[in-house]
């Protein structure tokens, strides 16, 4: 007869094993330690100080680059395109995907094809796309011009980044097809983890399309859809190469990750880029929790 | 137990690829890397000549402009050497020389050489030479005879407004729809224009106390902005300006698309004669820079190699240096990498043997050459240009007046001058 005391004696590690399982997580914490958690603390710690080549001396600021990060007009603008970009990034990828997903998860023939099609801009490193996109947008000779003229919407050739809110559009626009592939997938894994009974179950008992998609498929992806607003957030808040390649520094388009990189590489102030790299991190945490408190339920089928 | 045993060792495998990280670096004594644009990066032929007439080899690095700084700061930040030698542009001599991260080259180079290179000024820093300059970047203005003479032009502009008629005539005459080619980006090299054309108009971007001389509607650098924007609302630059940086709007020269190159690089004259890179290589000319005074002012924006303080062979690397500031050197960099000598004397033998595309013309712009700063380049002029590139990049696109665009930068001006 098994009871709870034999249990507990088997579950028990013998002398040896104690060792072994920690050599086994040993690697993993080494590598997240040194890349991820000591890089994060001395960031945060040397926010707190004046850290420029260009004067002499690391002292103590306390919270004095926070204080002029709240008042920087450049900042200020930044946060306002990226918050654009999380919010454009995050609704079309999301909806993209989920349609993408549930498309392919409806294909029986051939569907391994169509996701190695569908993976194709997530695989291309960014600096590539966005300078495919840049001759797509080109003013003089790109395709989105020459396109728009033959089917007469425009008349003559438009300078699109010339416009703030088209600008901020067509980077999110090219941030998006590079990323909705990966939402599709982690989307997909999901659907084709539930059980086709319920869906039965569901039309035997009259559930509409619409009823079951509502009460079956997103309460059994909620776990993914929470995984891949997470990841769509943080990736939008780490907006780059696109907007770099796209359209330089210019402020209309300028995102938070850009002006880290002008404040500490091109300023040389390295501790207000690290000040500015913390708030950015501590954001794209505080949405990404939301969606796991809000959406994340974790799914049993057993 | 074998098994596990084995698991174990499996896990901590990826350990075993760390390991040579840690393991001292071998280092070559006889290699000297440099770390070089790569109008820098030196064809075999002279690399090979190097070697056999110093026992050099270069081990060569070629990164954009913007990526050496990054890369310069980042090495010297955590204390290793980006290169032995480095790029160093004019527009770093105030953060480097703050830094301490260039050594002092007084004595590295010879007295007389030194005196050859006028330039040479542009990267003293506390007296101190922080690097040599091998690229002579000064701006002419570089224009395109065909265009001109087709439009009934007999001689290129001197003044601002002259350029503005000309450049009318030719749009007028469909010879070109946007004979003015400038960058209006939200990059360095819309920056620079700016700088040069406030030369033009006469005056100067601060005073001697570092307060902006240009917010007043008649001073040189409003004129200036005012200048470029009514230019770019009548047509005579391209509106993709706004998104183009210097060296793509130098494209549209090339491709004959525009006839004159304002803001031309005096070493382009050579690019754009060579019908191997140019379309339009027989009908180049520079002209004395425009001028509102009289005296044709222009920049210098030299570039220069250095020898961080934490290079591994800095014997290595001056010898490099030495060798390539020699005048058979300079020439054959003019000729292959288009890099206009920084030696007087080079300049010269090179117009006497006719070899130097507009030789007169660069030769008197030479000694017109201003530095942007009188004082040399301040600690804080990369928050200051971006602050500019950005302001007329939005004044371009009609998001801020020339007012508010120049009122914008002498505000962020005063920010980045801010202890």
């Amino acid at each position: 007869m098994i009871t709870l005391a034999s249990i507990k004696e088997r579950l028990r590690p013998t002398p040896g094993e104690t060792w072994l399982g920690l050599v086994y997580v040993l690697p993993i914490i080494l590598v997240m330690a040194s890349l991820v958690f000591v890089p994060l603390v001395t960031t945060v710690l040397d926010s707190l100080y004046r850290i420029d080549p260009m004067r002499p001396g690391t002292p103590f600021v306390g919270l004095l680059n926070y204080q002029n990060l709240a008042t920087d007009s450049n900042v200020q603008h930044a946060t306002w395109n990226t918050l654009v970009y999380v919010v454009l990034a995050v609704v079309l990828e999301t909806l993209g995907g989920l349609a993408a997903a549930l498309l392919l998860n409806k294909v029986r023939h051939g569907r391994q094809w169509l996701l190695a099609i569908l993976v194709l801009p997530w695989c291309l490193p960014p600096v590539v796309n966005a300078l495919v996109w840049l001759w797509i947008y080109n003013p003089s000779y790109g395709v989105l011009n020459n396109l728009l003229k033959a089917i007469g919407l425009i008349s003559e050739n438009q300078v699109w980044f010339n416009d703030h809110h088209t600008a901020l559009l067509l980077i999110s626009l090219v941030h998006v097809w590079r990323m909705l592939p990966l939402t599709a997938i982690i989307l997909l894994a999901a659907l084709q983890a539930i059980p086709g009974d319920l869906y039965e179950a569901a039309k035997l008992d009259g559930a509409s399309r619409f009823k079951c998609f509502r009460m079956i498929t997103l309460p059994l992806i909620a776990g993914g859809l929470a995984i891949a607003l997470s990841q769509s957030t943080v990736f939008a808040f780490n907006l780059f190469d696109e907007a770099w390649i796209l359209n330089g520094a210019s402020l209309d388009t300028r995102s938070l990750i850009i002006q880290v990189y002008m404040s500490a590489f091109q300023n040389l102030k390295f501790s207000y880029g690290m000040a500015l790299s913390v708030l950015a991190m501590i954001a794209s945490l505080l949405v990404s929790m939301v969606y796991v408190l809000k959406v994340y339920r974790e799914t049993r089928f057993d | 137990m074998l098994r596990r045993h084995l698991l174990a060792s499996l896990a901590m495998l990826p350990l075993s690829f760390a390991v040579p990280a840690f393991a001292p670096l071998a280092s070559a004594a006889s290699v000297t890397e440099v770390l070089l644009p790569p109008w820098g990066t030196l064809p075999k032929a002279m690399t090979d000549r190097l070697g056999s007439e110093t026992g050099v080899t270069l081990d060569t690095q070629t990164l954009g402009w913007d990526q050496i700084l990054t890369k310069v700061a980042t090495s010297m930040i955590a204390g290793s050497p980006p290169a032995d030698t480095t790029e160093v542009d004019w527009s770093w001599v105030g953060q480097f020389g703050a830094a301490n991260w260039y050594q002092p080259l007084n004595d590295a180079i010879d007295a007389a050489t030194l005196a050859d290179i006028p330039s040479a000024k542009f990267f003293m820093f506390d007296g101190k030479l922080l690097a040599v300059p091998y690229a002579n970047d000064f701006r002419v203005l570089i224009y395109n005879r065909d265009h001109l003479s087709r439009a009934g032009i007999a001689a290129p502009p001197t003044t601002p407004d002259q350029l503005l008629a000309d450049a009318k005539a030719i749009k007028a005459k469909n010879i070109s729809q946007y004979p003015i080619a400038l960058p209006l980006s939200a990059s360095e090299g819309s920056a620079t224009a700016w700088y040069l054309l406030t030369k033009v108009f006469g005056g100067e971007l601060f005073n001697e106390q570092l307060e902006p001389q240009f917010i007043k509607p008649d001073s040189a650098g409003y004129r200036a902005m005012a200048f470029e924007i009514e230019a770019l609302k009548q047509g005579l630059i391209s509106p993709a300006a706004t998104g183009l940086k210097d060296v793509e709007v130098q494209e549209l020269f090339k491709k004959g698309d525009a006839s004159f190159d304002l803001a031309g690089w005096a070493g382009n004259v050579a690019v754009y004669s060579d019908p191997a890179k140019s379309q339009v290589a027989e009908h180049v000319a520079a002209a004395l820079m425009l001028s509102t005074t009289g005296t044709a002012r222009t920049i210098g924006l030299p570039e220069a190699m250095g020898i961080p303080s934490t290079a591994k062979n800095k014997e290595g690397a001056k010898t490099f240096i030495n060798w390539f500031i020699k005048p058979e050197n300079q020439i054959e960099s003019y000729k292959t990498l288009g890099n206009l000598p920084t030696r007087t004397s080079v300049l010269k033998q090179l117009n006497s043997e006719g070899k130097l595309k507009s030789g007169d013309v660069i030769l008197q712009q030479a000694t017109l050459v201003d530095p942007l700063f009188k004082q040399g380049t301040p600690v804080w002029y990369p928050q200051f240009t971006s602050a500019v590139s950005s302001a007329l990049n939005q004044a371009a696109k009609g998001q801020l007046t020339v007012a508010q665009a120049v009122a914008q930068i002498a505000e962020e001006a005063k920010s980045a001058m801010q202890p």
